[in-house]
This record gives structure tokens, sequence and C-alpha cells, in this order.
């Protein structure tokens, strides 16, 4: 019967092409932007981690000036990242399974000359539990082991783009990659990897960026003298020593901190650890203002972070009315389609058909309609998308930030059928409500 | 099969009343030819409807094949039509953009049958109409004589018990009229019930009762003298596709 209702609507969609194309352009327009600004949105809001959400927890202290709060909206922010001697210290805790400081820099890499010119790039530096924490794909080789952290082993990884650069997509583990004046040795090149944000660093451009094309070791930080290429907050006077020395002692804010701690009873215990560590820096005069660590999951850090901007909300609501406005519109015209067909719904309740099956056969109708509406609204939303991501592109994000995936497709495509439904659903109650009689006579 | 007892049915608007049907009373048993004549306005295509579960009354008892339908439900109304009735209309009353094959698939649709008895059924029907090489030819391809057995093979493939035909001849020439009377007595003959509708006496001749209606009422029946035969010659064609 689901086939025979599918055929009548084909039938009656290509019976009145104009007032068809009419009715599917409406609900095309209404899913073309609810669909562009819910995957929008989406791009933000989804959770680019879930396998990991439960143990993975983001490091912030509230090691700011006793005079004032940390800027932010409320009294009770805590600065975004924290300071080297802050993350030294915390490092040493044995109570996470795993966890890394981590920040950006940029360096001059210099490639084979046959290859391309020295060039600028952004350059990951953390620990070697950065890899397994973030659960980050290997396509050749893995990422550093803790040995070379703390012997200072110059080894590096690189990006699948950066290896593709470089070594023209061979297996380059093993091979030498030159940064500034140093020689780092190739251990690991990552496959594919595009989390939906840049998860473990939040702190610019809510993540939107790629993720870096190249990692090290913290433990270059200081031979290399490396400087963060991502946000810092400080306050306080100035150091008296100078330069990396001077930032290892300052009130710099300037390190990205995670922790990998597997149950609840780790959270506990580690959130006890960072109060401990706070009260016990009070006593050397740092961290004067009431305790206020934070230990975030993804989500709640997202949150904090406001990683969704409100726009998207605003957008997103405004395209659903659009949708719902559009949907109610077409209710009139479909009322008019299906009443102009009351002598067929005549003949059809005298050869058998109940009320039901009426009122099915022209629901199934609204949702054909609903479908294809919905499919030429996807369609449009990919342009709206590549639109999105163009306008994106300013700000450091990724080319395919906004797409469509398969919980857009599905969405769109429920989109599709509820617009459908909100449409058809009183024509096809009244289609189904016709007296039989009436229009039997005159058809 | 069918008996109706003082059925009353009033069109009621703002300013009037209309009685429809008043008093009426009727009795077809299984297996009758019966013929309904009266003026436009006597109420013949009222007691159709009715008689067809397309609508209802406001008074009286309407017994169908022993059962009482005032108290049935839409849903249980749909199911006798589909298997118990077929309706023949003047206007033949063929979906215009379904082709034959489609035409007559309808009711067998709604009855849920699996496909491969829906074609065989559906091939049967045609053939007994004469169109099978017309299987997919829309409505619009076929004349009026044909559409009307196109109607009428659409009956004849849900195997109703009852057929209700409401001027099956009125929109067709003599020569098609007599081959849709040759049809439907045919049909009667294999002991389907019909009550049809007519205003053409040459057609209601060929009944087995005349019933005549004024105002709502039953004023007149009328049955073939004892030996009377009223069956008309059967076109050779026809006899040879009924045979």
């Amino acid at each position: 019967m689901l086939l025979h209702n599918l055929h009548i609507a084909w039938k009656s969609m290509q019976r009145n092409r104009a007032l068809s194309a009419l009715i599917v352009v409406g609900i095309a327009l209404g899913i073309a932007l609810s669909t562009t600004f819910a995957a929008a949105r989406h791009a933000f809001a989804q959770n680019p981690l879930p396998a990991k959400t439960k143990v993975l927890r983001y490091v912030r202290l509230d090691s700011w000036d006793p005079q004032k709060a940390y800027p932010g909206d409320g009294a009770n922010t805590v600065p975004t990242q924290v300071t080297y001697r802050d993350m030294a210290e915390l490092m040493k805790s044995k109570i996470p399974v795993r966890q890394t400081g981590t920040f950006k820099t940029m360096l001059y890499v210099f490639p084979d000359p046959k290859v391309s010119r020295p060039f600028k790039e952004t350059i990951r530096v953390c620990y070697a539990d950065f890899f397994p924490m973030f659960a980050v794909p290997f396509r050749y080789g893995s990422g550093w082991d803790a040995k070379a952290d703390a012997s200072g082993d110059p080894v590096a990884v690189l990006s699948r783009e950066m290896n593709e650069k470089l070594f023209g997509g061979a297996d380059s583990v093993g091979k030498t990659v030159r940064l500034e004046d140093r020689d780092f040795r190739v251990v690991g090149v990552l496959d594919a990897w595009t989390p939906s944000v840049k998860v473990y660093d939040l702190t610019q451009n809510r993540g939107v960026g790629a993720p870096e094309n190249m990692f090290i070791s913290f433990a270059w930080w200081r031979p290399m003298n490396l400087r963060t290429f991502g946000n810092s907050d400080g306050w306080g006077p100035s150091p008296a020593q100078r330069g990396i020395e001077g930032v290892m002692v300052s009130e710099q804010t300037w390190i990205q901190m995670w922790v990998e701690l597997p149950d609840a009873d780790a959270v506990a215990a580690y959130r006890s650890f960072l109060d401990a560590y706070a009260l016990d820096q009070r006593r050397h005069g740092r961290f004067l203002r009431p305790l206020n660590n934070k230990l975030s999951a993804i989500p709640e850090l997202m949150d904090d972070f406001r990683i969704v901007p409100r726009e998207a909300n605003t957008l997103l609501v405004v395209s659903l009315l659009f949708l719902a406005i559009s949907s109610l519109n077409l209710v009139g015209l479909l009322l008019g389609k299906f009443l102009a067909r009351a002598p067929e719904i005549g003949v059809r309740r005298a050869l058998g058909a109940s009320r039901l099956d009426i009122f099915v056969q022209h629901i199934i109708e609204c949702e054909v309609i609903g479908l294809v509406g919905g499919l030429l609204g996807l369609a449009l939303s990919v342009g709206g998308l590549a639109l999105l991501n163009t306008l994106m592109k300013a700000q450091g994000a990724r080319p395919d930030f906004f797409r469509l995936d398969t919980p857009m497709v599905g969405l769109s495509i429920l989109l599709a059928l509820a617009a459908g439904f909100v449409a058809g659903a009183y024509p096809a109650w009244r289609t189904c409500q016709l007296p039989p009689a009436l229009h039997l006579k005159v058809s | 099969m069918l008996s109706m007892r003082a059925i009353q049915k009033v069109y009621r608007t703002d300013l009037v009343e209309t009685h429809a049907l008043h008093d009426f009373s009727l009795e077809v048993k299984a297996g009758e030819f019966v013929a309904l004549m009266g003026r436009s306005g006597s109420g013949k295509t009222t007691f159709l409807n009715i008689a067809g579960l397309l609508d209802t009354f406001d008074g009286g008892t309407y017994l169908l094949d022993g059962e009482d339908v005032s108290r049935l439900t839409d849903r249980e109304m749909s199911v006798i039509r589909n298997h118990k009735i077929g309706f023949v209309f003047q206007s033949f009353n063929l979906i215009p953009d379904l082709d034959v094959f489609d035409n007559v698939d309808v009711p067998l649709r709604y009855r849920r049958l699996p496909a491969a008895e829906r074609k065989e059924r559906i091939a049967r029907a045609v053939e007994l109409v004469g169109l099978s090489s017309r299987l997919h030819h829309l409505p619009s391809q076929l004349s009026g004589g044909q559409q009307q057995r196109v109607a009428i093979a659409r009956v004849l493939a849900g195997d109703p018990r009852l057929i209700l035909a409401d001027e099956p001849t009125g929109n067709l020439d003599t020569l098609m009229s007599r081959e849709v009377m040759d049809l439907l007595e045919r049909i009667n003959a294999r002991g389907t019930t019909i009550v049809m509708v007519t205003h053409a006496p040459e057609c209601a001749a060929r009944a087995s009762r005349e019933i005549h209606l004024l105002d709502g009422k039953v004023v007149d029946t009328e049955q073939p003298a004892a030996g009377e035969v009223r069956v008309p010659p059967v076109s050779a064609n026809l006899a040879a596709a009924l045979a």
C-alpha cells in the first residue's frame, strides 16, 4: 500500500507541476536555511572527542591578581590557561594516568632546498601523552615516549599534509626535519585528523582552526627559547630575570593543561590536589584569591569558553521559524490542491477506502513533497555552508569547518518530513472528511 | 440482501428542509436485478448513496445482508463497500491519470490482496469486458463505452455480492448502452444482485423488477408477467466473452 501511495503521490505531483514546484521550493528554502544554520551551530557545538569526555579534564587555576578578578562575565572567572611554574608543579602529580601541558609556537622550517624554500609554520609543543589523550590517529610511526620528554630527544611528529609537503607522502619515520637551527627526527606521521573544533586549545578563535602541522616535545621549550604564538595573559610586576627565565617565574598564563583521570575517585583526588597546591602556594604569597580551581570536562569547557556563538543559536531559531512559517503558508495551497480532487476521493471512498486510507494517502503525498523539497534544500545548504566557510576563513578556520555530516543530513530529512506533515496534516484531514457521496455524481 | 424500512433522509440548510427519502421501504432479494425509476429529485441517487453506505440516513432501519449498518464505524463501512458492493456510475468515475490496469486495481489495493492475486483478478475481469488489449491505456484514450466497461471490470475484479448502478448508460449511445446492459445482465445471471437507477425505460425493461419513486417514496412496483422474456438479444462478441 505504501508503494501504491507513493505512486499516487508522484502522479499527483506531475499533474500540476507548477503548483508542485511552488510547494517544493517553499519547503526547500526553509530546509536550506535551517540546515545551513543547524550545521553551522553543530560545527561549533558537537563534542569533538566524545570517547574521551569522561576522562579528559582541563585544568584552570585562579592565580590571578588578588585585587581584581580575571576579566570576564562573572566574579569567579579564572585565567583560561596556566603559568609555566604551575604547570611544571602540577606535572609532578601521579594521580592522572596521562597529562600534558601544551602551547603553540611558530618556527621556521628548513626543508630540503629541492623541495621548498624555508617557511614559517605553527608548531604544537606538548608532552608525549598528548597523542593518546586526544586519540590522535597515526598513519606512520607513533608519538614519542616519556623518555624523549625527559631526555630532550629531538623528535617530531608531522601532520599528513606536512608529510606530503616535505616527503611527498612517503613514510618519513626516521627522516630529519630542520626547525630553526636544529634537526628533528620524525617519529610519526598523522593520518587525516579533523576534530570539529581544536579541542586541546580552545583559547583562540573558538578552536575553529585546523590542528597544527608539526608537534615537538615540551623539552625543547627552554633550549629553543620558544614563545607562545597563542594567547597569553598576565599580571603583576615584570620579573627581575629577563627572557625565558623571566617567563618561568612570572604570572603569565599561556599553557593549556590537560589531565586524564580514569574515574570519579581520581577526579576527586586531583581536585583535592589542586586545592592543596593552591593553599601551599598561598603560603608563598601567591593564589591570594578565594580558592577557585576548575577541572572541566570537554562539554563544560566548551560552555565556559562560549564555543557556540550566540549568533549561531539566534540564526538557527530564526531559520526554524522561517521553515515553520513556510510550512504553514503551504497549508492553503495544499488544501486547494487536495479539495480540487474531491471527485476522485469520492470514487476511492466508494471503492473501499476508509477515511484513514485517504488521510494516509495525502499525508504520504505531503511527505514526498517534503522530501523532494528537503533534498533540494540540502543541495542549497551546501552552497550556504560554502559561503559561511568563505566568511570563516578570515578567522583562521579550516576550509571545511562547516560541513554536512550524517547527523545533519538526517536532521534535514527529519525537518523536511516534519515540514511536510505540518503543511499537509490539516489539508489531508479536511480531505478525508469529505462526504463521499457529494462529489460522485458530478465527477 | 438489502432491506430498508421507513428510511428517512432530510437535507437541511438554514432556511430549507428537503425530505429526500420519506418513509422509504424496499426489499431486494439476493440475485435480483432491480431497476429504480423516477423523476429528477425523486430520491433515486439518495437511495443509492445510502444503500452503498456512502451517506447516512436520519431514521428507519437498513439491513445489508442481515447486518444493521447504522452502527458501523467508517472503517467497517469501508470494508463492506470494498468486499460486498460494487458501484457503476453514469460518468464512469475512472481515475484519469491511472491506466486501465491501475484503475481496476484500486479496490483490490484497499483489500490488501497480494500482488499475484490482484494481477490475476485484473486480467480476468478485463478479459471479461473485452479490453485485454487496452490494459495500459489511460481513460482519456478510451471511448465512453470502453470506459464504462473498465468501470464494470473494476467491479467484477472485486467480485461483489451487490452492484449499485447509477444510470450506467446515461452517457452512452444506443449501441454502447446495449453492450453495457448485456454485460450487467450476464453478471446478474451469475448470481450478483443489481440495483440500477435509470431514466431509460428500455434499460429498466431488462430488469427483473421495476420500482418507481416519487418524492422519496416507492409508489409502484412492476414485475414481469409470467412467461415474459425481458432479456433482449446479446451481442455476439459479448456472448463469446461471457461464455
